[in-house]
């Protein structure tokens, strides 16, 4: 993985100087809370219902087990002992003091963390495929780019001021696991007429209270050209994107008022000027970047695959765990596991200290000391030997993460909701919570099948409920909680935004709908046929009409 | 008000100025340095060069581009921030430097913050002007809390990858 050199470490080191000083400001009251707030989100600082909370960027997902270990101790030295992954693979603490956040960060510095531009009107934390460099079917590792992505935009002089914040992910496979077609920029590396690498912008999507799947704005860009070419999305976005209205002014708004058609001529006017101005990444600087992310020396495989075999006969939950939470590694005889952060009961994406040391544990042991964040709220342990997966399997069950559950029903991704966010107008955690105990057992989910249930608890959709093949959003309605459902959203390359199905359900009746639109499912499903390719098919007709009929 | 000149690698200082704003339909006194509104600029008005220097203030909304009939009879372009959250004025800025190539003294005024100097130099921002109380010392910091630079913009240090380069 990347590691930081005196220049990344400088930068780092003097953001931390720069925030304490500010701080400092607040305290004193030099600072008015509307001067900190921009400056603080810009370190990823929220003041929620209770407390502040400190998001800290896990770029492109990618984590050691020594940074894994700093978070451990950051949740147990400075907030309640845990701490929550996000859907934009970073981690959130929600229990944090103002006045210890310097230090917290001065911690952070030391392994090379932050929270460089997690939140605020610039440009995120940039996202890649959790799979990345392991995954079988990539045509390029998306973790250069995203580095590269991640320095370009790391206080970028022009656009740390911009009307809304700005999300970007890549994926190189044509699998997409990164949601790219849900971001403000996508980019999905493909090959060009000739087989050389380049990559397909999209722009335009995102989420929130217009949902909106990106448009393709250009097929081809070659590999060289990408920085400018980004920038020249983000100089029209930050000229014409609309400053008049919060909820208007993502580039969503902008490439949906003018036109995919129009903002692309405006893109491509601004780069044919901007391409020579100095911007893109010259080619030493990527082959510096590439280096690190060269491919270990993977042992040859097949001593073990016997007692792999073997330990799968025997144990038939281990066995249904490598089938949902294992994927296919690129190199034979290894096998890229992940850990679900979403044991029955549970809250999504919350992890404590002690699971978090003993995942970096694990990591050292079996994984070659990496562990990457996903965007549906779980870790990954990229390169796990087949002859240790028993083992691995064993110590996830003692920290409570060997649930067997990846892609299926009880995989469910929630927002804090109101238990602990300013926004909400619902709780979203214990609704995920009531779900995953209905579908408690693990033969039953394995029937069903891959279903992705995405619960949010406002219109702002932090928990991606626009892209869940069964999506929930929390509404209020007169002072009740009222849970409405979305049917047929997908995050994933073939992209599409949920349906609302019709009138919310109340706390006590959302998770019996649920299960009443699973049954449907069963019922009317062809042979194999996977819950989304059956709503696909079947349309929300029947959905509606049993649903309501008995309501 | 005052005006504060800034310069990368050096420190911020206060200057004397010799800029005034020019009441609207008034006509410009001999040897006198006058900032008129785009309007008035686009409005074909030629009594204001009869100035002995023009320059122009821009809004959020206002596109540089139009100032390029005039570009090099320009000797200031005040940049007005509406509030610290409209980021418009460091694209401005940098189009100036870079597209338009203007040479002169661009000049932030309005509602910024002095952690913003940092951007306002690295985009091409030569002067601020500001209120008497706007806390100098804080600005001061900002402009060198940060020694490495990751991309090009109007400054011409090397960043980050160019120091790597030379590296032995």
């Amino acid at each position: 993985m990347y590691i930081y050199d005196k220049f990344d470490n400088t930068v780092v080191n003097e953001r931390v100087a720069d925030f304490r000083d500010q701080v400092r400001r607040r305290l004193s009251g030099e600072l008015s809370e509307d001067q900190f707030r921009p400056l603080r989100l810009m370190n990823g600082l929220y003041l929620q219902l209770h407390a502040y909370m400190l998001r800290v960027a896990i770029p492109y997902g990618t984590l050691s087990a020594a940074q894994m270990k700093k978070l451990a101790h950051i949740a147990r030295k400075y907030d309640r002992g845990y701490g929550h992954f996000t859907t934009r693979q970073n981690i959130q603490y929600n229990w944090i003091k103002l006045e210890q956040v310097p230090d917290l960060l001065g911690e952070l510095a030391e392994v090379q963390l932050h929270g460089i531009q997690t939140s605020g009107n610039c440009i995120r934390n940039v996202t890649a495929d959790q799979f990345a460099g392991v995954a079988g079917d990539e045509l390029d590792d998306p973790r250069v780019i995203s580095e590269a992505i991640r320095q370009w935009s790391t206080f970028h002089p022009e656009f740390s001021f911009l009307p809304r914040k700005f999300k970007i992910a890549v994926t190189g496979a044509a699998r997409d696991r990164a949601a790219i077609q849900f971001h403000d920029i996508g980019i999905q590396i493909v090959r060009g007429d000739n087989g050389e690498i380049g990559y397909a912008i999209y722009a335009g999507g995102g989420m929130g209270r217009t949902p909106v799947v990106a448009p393709l704005i250009r097929g081809f860009l070659p590999k060289p050209e990408l920085l400018s070419y980004i920038e020249a999305i983000l100089r029209v976005y930050n000229r014409h994107g609309r400053r008049d209205n919060i909820y208007k002014a993502r580039i969503k708004i902008l490439v949906r008022e003018i036109g995919a058609e129009e903002f692309t001529r405006q893109v491509e006017e601004e780069w044919a000027l901007l391409r020579n101005e100095g911007i893109n990444l010259p080619a030493a600087e990527e082959a510096r970047i590439r280096k690190f992310f060269t491919p270990p020396a993977y042992e040859p495989a097949a001593k073990a695959a016997g007692e792999f075999e073997a330990q799968r006969k025997a144990n038939p939950a281990f066995a249904r765990w490598v089938e949902t939470n294992v994927h296919t590694h690129k190199q034979p005889g290894y096998g890229i596991v992940t850990i679900s952060l979403k044991p029955v009961g549970e809250i999504p994406g919350d992890a404590t200290a002690d699971q978090m040391d003993a995942i970096a544990d694990l990591a050292e042991k079996y994984s070659l000391a990496e562990v990457r964040v996903t965007h549906v709220q779980n870790l990954v342990l990229p390169n796990v030997k087949q002859g240790d997966l028993f083992t691995v399997w064993q110590a996830l069950g003692k920290i409570g993460f060997a649930d067997a559950n990846a892609g299926l029903i009880g995989d469910i991704i929630a927002c804090p909701g109101l238990d602990y966010c300013a926004l909400a107008n619902a709780r979203s955690i214990p609704v995920a919570q009531e779900i995953s105990k209905r579908f408690e057992s693990a033969e039953r989910s394995a029937l069903i099948g891959p279903l992705q249930i995405k619960i949010s608890g406002c219109i702002n959709a932090c928990g991606h409920h626009h892209a869940g093949h069964i999506g929930i959003l929390g509404v209020d309605r007169a002072g009740e909680e009222l849970y409405q459902i979305t049917l047929g959203g997908a995050g994933d390359e073939t992209a599409s935004v949920g349906q609302l199905l019709g009138p919310g359900f109340k706390a006590d009746g959302i998770v019996g709908a649920v299960e009443k639109i699973v049954d449907i499912y069963l019922e009317l499903r062809n042979p194999g046929e996977e819950f989304l390719a059956a709503y696909r098919r079947l349309g929300p007709a029947p959905f509606k009409e049993r649903l309501y009929a008995s309501h | 008000m005052r005006v504060i000149e800034i310069a990368v690698g050096k420190d911020l200082k206060p200057v004397s100025d010799s800029w005034s704003r020019l009441a609207d339909d008034a006509a410009p006194k001999a040897g006198e340095k006058v900032i008129v509104p785009l309007a008035r600029l686009k409005s074909g008005d030629n009594q204001i060069f009869a100035a002995a220097k023009v320059g122009v203030e821009i809004t959020g909304g206002d596109a540089v581009e139009d100032l390029k009939p005039w570009i090099d009879d320009l000797g200031l372009v005040v940049l007005r921030f509406g509030t610290f959250k409209d980021g418009r004025m460091f694209t401005a800025a940098r189009m100036l430097r870079q597209r338009l190539k203007f040479t002169g003294d661009i000049r932030a005024a309005g509602d910024f913050l002095p952690d913003q100097v940092v951007f306002m130099l690295r985009t091409g921002v030569s002067s601020l002007e500001v209120a008497d109380e706007f806390p100098l010392e804080a600005a001061k910091r900002s402009a060198k809390a940060y020694s490495v630079r990751y991309q090009h913009a109007v400054d011409t240090q090397p960043v980050a990858y160019e120091e790597r380069a030379r590296l032995p």
